[in-house]
């Protein structure tokens, strides 16, 4: 089945580049300049996925996602300029899914929309209960983490923390989610206790705390766990 | 130094008492003389007492008591004795002239004396002005003298003063956040200063304006232009007694406005300056950022100027390498339009970080994740002191401070050589290192490299093996100076320290705060 993708991007140049380069990976291309023009779109298209760049003419982009999350659970990925950092995580709490930052290459651009496409549905449908990258395997079911095979034990909130990252694994999570999730939302400030627990579970789960593979870090926005191994035997995909 | 005047006290009764003691004395004499000397010797005791005494009383006291001794003098010797009435032929001629002598001498004297205080004064008052002169000169900001002022004008009229004094510019409009105020004055009052203060002219009684005012308003006036205003409260009695002493207050007043003229001008000029200068290193800064951006756009040009021309005669493998460096190069502009943002927008004034609790080991994990990307086969290694306290800065910033550091160390080593960060904690700071193994820096160019201007000026004294180490090193442009510019937002420092057996150590030092509160400990496990 073809994925439909709506592109809303301003710069007339990069809007073909990147159509061009997604049709060839056998995407279904949209494409809209302006904000207004991206919502008429949305309205009357069934669409797999949205790319919305923030610097629009008309308008910042919190209205086209917030029409987008009235009606469906469709994944967002969000472009933004290095300046426009505040203006990316508010999109990200306000439940985009993910982010580039420009200039990207076209690889980063769809390792993004695959994973977000991965988790296409995950908050209707039941979520990534398996996760398995390197010698880590999280069981969200069973509650247990193994690393080489060997059981780690984890504090509850470790466990409550690493979950969280494994139903959003390869999108970053930012810090005011993974507080308001965790600890709750009076908690939402206190970065404190990320950096603690992200260490702890560092500490726990990597070969190299000082150089993580698995719990990585967005400097000024929040975590993400690195992307599963493909693994046919681990149900990624919910039916 | 006190500017303080000590203008003469106003008499009191206790000043008096030589007087008292001169009466006394005459009048016991007198009783113990009388009818050994005749009346006329007596009358001479008198008059003498009184002359005496007028040397301590004020005139026209000086001249009553005169007078009421007189009188006694009647009662007690002037036959008939205990009457106040006068052998007309005899005695009436001595009294009068008693009067006469007294009133006269009371009065010369008393004469006298006020010529002599207003010579004092004068002289007293000569003196603070010169005084007063001084004190601005020496001051750096008169500003700081406005309470002696206040002060000196509140001793020489003994009435509460408050003043206002423009900081720079004379503002469009009247701002009280533009002037300083010293001592207390009401809305009226404030208004009047800063009216006086525009117009330049003395305000209040005796003066040719607002003379209905009780109040003294006194301009600071510099040449063309007024830079403050005293007001004098309460002055509206006292202003007939002495002439001198408005125009002495105008004139303390006048050295403060030409004082704040000249700071103003000092300041003006020390702006135009600073203006031409930074002018000077925009210039500088901009050439040097243009010349880095035009490397990589060349390459670009070229390979994609290539693939767009010669595409369908190249090989696959040709067109590979082309956009290969198209990739990379446009990678390279993307991190110096970064840096030169950076530096440009740390550069302007009130630049707001975007501060939160991070850990070193978070952001140093992220550098070495950055660095394997662009050259996945160096060595790159990371060492931590263990429990290193959380930094309150712009994790952005930091990793991008990091990012450069490390980038540069790995640019200007060679291939084989390792590439360390450390990060460790020396009493109250935090320091992250970044060590390469390197051909090193010129100890000329330890400063210098940090200057995104002065890439590739090489001074002759410099050796010629050390030269181009410097010179590549020089070609690191904005990455440096935008990495010393990022430490120093952060309260911190960069410097640059040669290694032992060479290479070279950039070290950020950052200050460490209060460390938050922590979440409640966990004991059991999931």
């Amino acid at each position: 089945m073809t994925m439909r993708v709506l592109l809303v991007e301003d710069d007339a140049e990069l809007r073909r580049t990147l159509r061009d380069a997604l049709a060839l990976e056998g995407y279904e291309m949209l494409t809209a300049a302006s904000l207004s023009e991206g919502l008429a779109l949305a309205a009357n298209a069934a669409l797999d996925l949205v790319v919305l760049d923030l610097g629009l003419p008309d308008g910042d982009g919190e209205s086209l996602l917030a029409a987008l999350r009235r009606r469906e659970s469709l994944p967002v990925l969000v472009i933004s300029a290095r300046q426009a950092e505040g203006q990316k995580i508010r999109l990200l709490d306000a439940g985009a899914d993910d982010y580039l930052v420009k200039p990207f290459g076209v690889g980063e651009l769809l390792a993004r929309m695959r994973v977000a496409l991965r988790h296409r549905g995950t908050r209707v449908s039941a979520a990534l209960t398996v996760y398995r990258r390197g010698a880590v395997q999280i069981d969200l079911a069973t509650q247990r983490v193994r690393r080489d095979g060997e059981p780690v034990h984890l504090t509850p909130t470790e466990f409550k923390l690493l979950a969280r990252l494994v139903r959003n694994a390869g999108q970053v999570v930012t810090h005011r989610q993974l507080l308001a999730d965790v600890w709750g939302a009076e908690f939402v400030e206190h970065t404190q206790y990320l950096r603690l627990y992200m260490g702890q579970l560092r500490a726990k789960l990597e070969a190299d705390p000082a150089e993580p593979r698995l719990l990585l870090t967005d400097p000024g926005v929040g975590y993400r766990l690195a992307e599963p191994d493909e693994d046919p035997a681990a149900p990624l995909m919910p039916s | 130094m006190r500017i303080g005047l000590d203008e003469e006290s106003p008499w009191r009764l206790r000043d008096a008492g030589p007087a008292v003691l001169v009466w006394a004395a005459a009048a016991v004499a007198m009783a113990w003389l009388d009818g050994r000397i005749d009346l006329v010797n007596l009358a001479m005791l008198l008059v003498l007492a009184s002359a005496l005494a007028s040397l301590w009383l004020p005139g026209a006291l000086s001249a009553a008591i005169g007078l009421l001794a007189v009188v006694a003098f009647n009662w007690y010797f002037v036959p008939p004795r205990r009457t106040f009435s006068v052998d007309l032929r005899q005695d009436a001629l001595l009294l009068a002239a008693m009067v006469a002598v007294t009133t006269v001498v009371s009065a010369l004297m008393g004469g006298l004396r006020t010529q002599a205080r207003r010579a004092q004064r004068h002289a007293r008052r000569a003196e603070q002005l010169r005084e007063w002169g001084e004190t601005l000169r020496d001051a750096a900001d008169p500003l700081a003298q406005a309470g002696q002022l206040r002060d000196a004008l509140a001793g020489l009229a003994g009435v509460e003063v408050a003043l206002l004094l423009v900081k720079d510019r004379l503002p469009e409009r009247d701002d009280e956040g533009a002037a300083t105020r010293v001592g207390n004055a009401d809305s009226d009052q404030s208004a009047g200063l800063w009216h006086c203060l525009r117009q330049g002219e003395p305000m209040g009684p005796g003066t040719a304006r607002h003379a209905e005012l009780p109040d003294w308003y006194l301009p600071m006036r510099g040449r063309g232009v007024s830079l403050g205003a005293a007001v004098l409260r309460g002055q509206g009695t006292d202003a007939t007694q002495d002439p001198l002493l408005r125009a002495h207050a105008q004139a303390l007043c006048d050295q403060m406005g030409q004082a704040l003229q000249r700071t103003l001008m000092r300041r003006d000029e020390q702006r135009a300056r600073d203006e031409a200068q930074s002018q000077a290193v925009r210039n500088a800064l901009l050439a040097a950022i243009s010349h880095d951006f035009r490397t990589p756009l060349a390459t670009i040009m070229g390979a994609a100027s290539s693939l767009a021309e010669q595409g369908a005669r190249l090989d696959p493998q040709q067109r590979q390498r082309l956009a290969t460096s198209i990739v990379d190069e446009a990678a390279q502009l993307s991190r110096l339009t970064d840096n030169t943002l950076q530096l440009a927008r740390l550069d302007s004034p009130g630049v707001a970080l975007r501060c939160d609790w991070e850990s070193a080991e978070e952001l140093v994990g992220t550098v070495l994740r950055h660095a394997r990307r662009h050259d996945p086969a160096r060595r790159v290694r990371a060492r931590l002191e263990p429990g290193l306290p959380l930094l309150w800065c712009d994790a952005l910033l930091l990793s991008q401070l990091l990012d450069n550091l490390v980038d540069n160390a790995l640019k200007y080593s060679p291939a084989e050589a390792p590439v360390e960060v450390l990060v460790r904690r020396q009493g109250e700071q935090a320091v992250l290192a970044v060590r390469d193994r390197g051909p090193g820096i010129a100890p000329a160019w330890r400063e210098r490299v940090f200057e995104v201007f002065r890439r590739g000026e090489l001074g002759p004294h410099e050796s010629s093996d050390a030269a181009p180490a410097a010179r590549a090193r020089a070609g690191a442009g904005v990455g440096l100076a935008v990495c010393r510019a990022i430490a120093r937002a952060h309260g911190g420092e960069l410097r640059l320290r040669p290694r032992g057996h060479g290479g070279c150590s950039f070290e950020c030092v950052l200050p460490l705060r209060e460390q938050p509160p922590q979440p409640p400990a966990e004991d059991a496990s999931a």
